[in-house]
């Protein structure tokens, strides 16, 4: 019979034992997971963390769901990959064999070598165990200290807050998440945090983990200010858990070399998911991604491939969404760096006073008391937006940019600012859309 | 917002909720829960954000509860089909998740 191995069980893992599934109903299928959790939604976890949802919530398929897909679980270590017996090594000592092996394994929240960083209360955010970890420090712990730019540290940030801690928000420059959000989209993230009472301290680093008895007790910047805390929460990036397989003498650069088919250097070997650096032949690069929906995708079309369908994978547009504070945030395309200011002729940024009902898509969201769309506008197409707070447009920008959409007729409107924006790119989208129907342009696409 | 604006935007979200259905965009699904964790009626809502498919549950109160609560935007209200004609021979089933999966 002919043997898939799956090294993980995050979204990269479980898509391709469905897609293997679909094509090869007799094949025989077993997850090999190190996580006692087995799947369940590492986005989640903010959530968790915040008390938005109960922890039973984190889990997206039931026992059934797995058995339907005939799939063998085994919780344990994989150790060591064979390429040329076809065998993995498990960490209780037994061997698997395989025809088809995915490497799904992830990737893992960056360390730092701050002293101090090895003591009781210092934590990351990774995993579910993780998050029990910190609940149960924030129950007996009063101040936290978060160190990081990005949306992982927020959600510490957050979820410390949520929980009842002071919190100390150390940020490396002088505003939230720079590379991505221009001046005024970060101070409205940062005004809103400071509403919730959290102490954002600018251009400042951790210099050093001050402890007592091996527990934290403070923390020391590099400009010398002492401050007081019993937590420090570290989320300053992640890398690709990539060990296995380079151990196996597979090509590896930041993560396991795959090529669009997500084949790694052995033909009979894989990668999808935070592990794979994946090439896309269209742009000529290799792309490290480490979202979602991409793993999802990614893992799916492995997943094809290992059951002998070929099948290519395009990064396409880029395209996440986050929330931020509180504000559902969409970005799509490119928003910033020298090549892509080179494709902008203006910026063009409005709020959402005028916003209306989209012809096919009517959204009754929480009211959002932010609002904001800023979308770069190119010679002939929009080349990337962020929308922040109410979404309705976002499906009609996401379609404007991943197709490439021509706007010239429109581009005259869109950067004079005698215009709304948001109005001339609705009533665009509501003369348009019909040529497009209600075509899935999102998951076909990117 | 003055009153009158207030109750045009209040007739609008009723006839939204009462002609409407609940319809994910995959592509944003992060498969969190939020919202079957707050489905008041127990529906699996993230199930059918995972496959894609509308909230065509007979159950669903149409009460808005997932499509405000989600964190990443991936629910909203479309027209159902059901008005529009009169053909309830339409798939109420799901989909495998495998196909569905294909729309991702």
């Amino acid at each position: 019979m002919f043997k898939y191995l799956i090294i993980g069980a995050g979204a990269a893992g479980v898509s391709a034992i469905e897609s293997i599934r679909s094509l090869d109903p007799t094949g025989e299928i077993t997850q090999v997971c190190d996580e006692s959790a087995g799947y369940y939604s590492r986005p989640g976890l903010a959530y968790f963390l915040t008390g938005e949802i109960s922890e039973d919530s984190l889990y997206p398929f039931q026992n059934n769901d797995f058995d339907r897909l005939k799939v063998q679980q085994i919780r344990t270590q994989a150790k060591r990959i064979i390429p040329l017996e076809h065998r993995v090594e498990l960490s209780n000592g037994n061997y698997l064999t395989y025809n088809r092996l995915l490497i799904a394994t992830g990737a893992k929240a960056s360390s730092t070598k701050v002293p101090g960083i090895e003591l009781e209360g210092v934590i990351k955010l990774d995993s579910l165990e993780d998050v029990h970890r910190i609940l149960k420090h924030a129950k007996r712990r009063r101040t936290a200290v978060i160190v990081g730019g990005g949306i992982t540290a927020l959600e510490l940030v957050e979820g410390f807050r949520a929980r009842g801690l002071t919190v100390h928000y150390f940020l490396r420059g002088d505003r939230y998440w720079s590379n991505v959000l221009d001046e005024t989209e970060s101070h409205i993230v940062e005004h809103k945090l400071k509403e919730e009472g959290i102490q954002i301290h600018y251009q400042t680093e951790l210099a050093e983990i001050i402890g007592k008895h091996g527990r934290v007790c403070g923390v020391l910047t590099t400009d010398g200010k002492m401050i007081n805390c019993d937590i420090v929460g570290i989320a300053i990036g992640i890398q690709p858990k990539k060990g296995l397989g380079e151990a196996a003498g597979l090509k590896t650069e930041r993560g396991i070399s795959v090529n669009e088919y997500l084949n790694t250097s052995d033909p009979d070997i894989f990668a999808a998911g935070d592990v794979a650096e994946v090439y896309d032949p269209t742009i000529g690069k290799a792309i490290l991604d480490s979202l979602w929906g991409p793993a999802r995708r990614q893992g799916y079309i492995a997943g094809l491939n290992m059951a002998g369908k070929k099948a290519a994978y395009y990064k396409g547009i880029p395209f996440n969404v986050t929330r931020l504070a509180g504000l559902t945030t969409t970005i799509i395309g490119a928003l910033g760096g020298r090549d892509v200011d080179a494709d902008v002729v203006g910026i063009v940024r409005g709020d959402s006073e005028g916003w209306r009902q989209m012809p096919d898509a009517i959204v009754t969201q929480a009211n959002f008391d932010v609002n904001r769309l800023r979308v770069l506008v190119g010679e002939t197409h929009l080349v990337g937006a962020l929308l922040m707070g109410d979404q309705t447009l976002s499906r009609a920008i996401h379609h404007l940019i991943v197709d490439q959409i021509d706007i010239s007729s429109i581009r005259e409107k869109l950067v004079n600012p005698g215009h709304l924006i948001t109005d001339v790119i609705a009533d665009y989208w509501a003369e348009i859309a019909p040529n497009y129907g209600r075509k899935e342009y999102a998951a076909v696409k990117s | 917002m003055n009153i009158k604006n207030w109750f045009s935007t209040e007739i609008t979200r009723r006839q939204v909720t009462v002609e409407g259905q609940v319809v994910p965009e995959a592509l944003r699904c992060v498969q969190c829960g939020v919202c079957s964790y707050h489905c008041p009626v127990g529906i699996d809502v993230r199930r059918h954000a995972w496959l894609g498919e509308p909230i065509k549950d007979s159950h669903c109160l149409t009460c808005g509860e997932c499509v405000a609560r989600c964190p990443r935007g991936v629910l909203r209200f479309e027209k159902s089909q059901l008005f529009m004609n009169t053909d309830f021979s339409g798939d109420k089933t799901l989909k495998s998740a495998p196909e569905a999966a294909e729309n991702v």
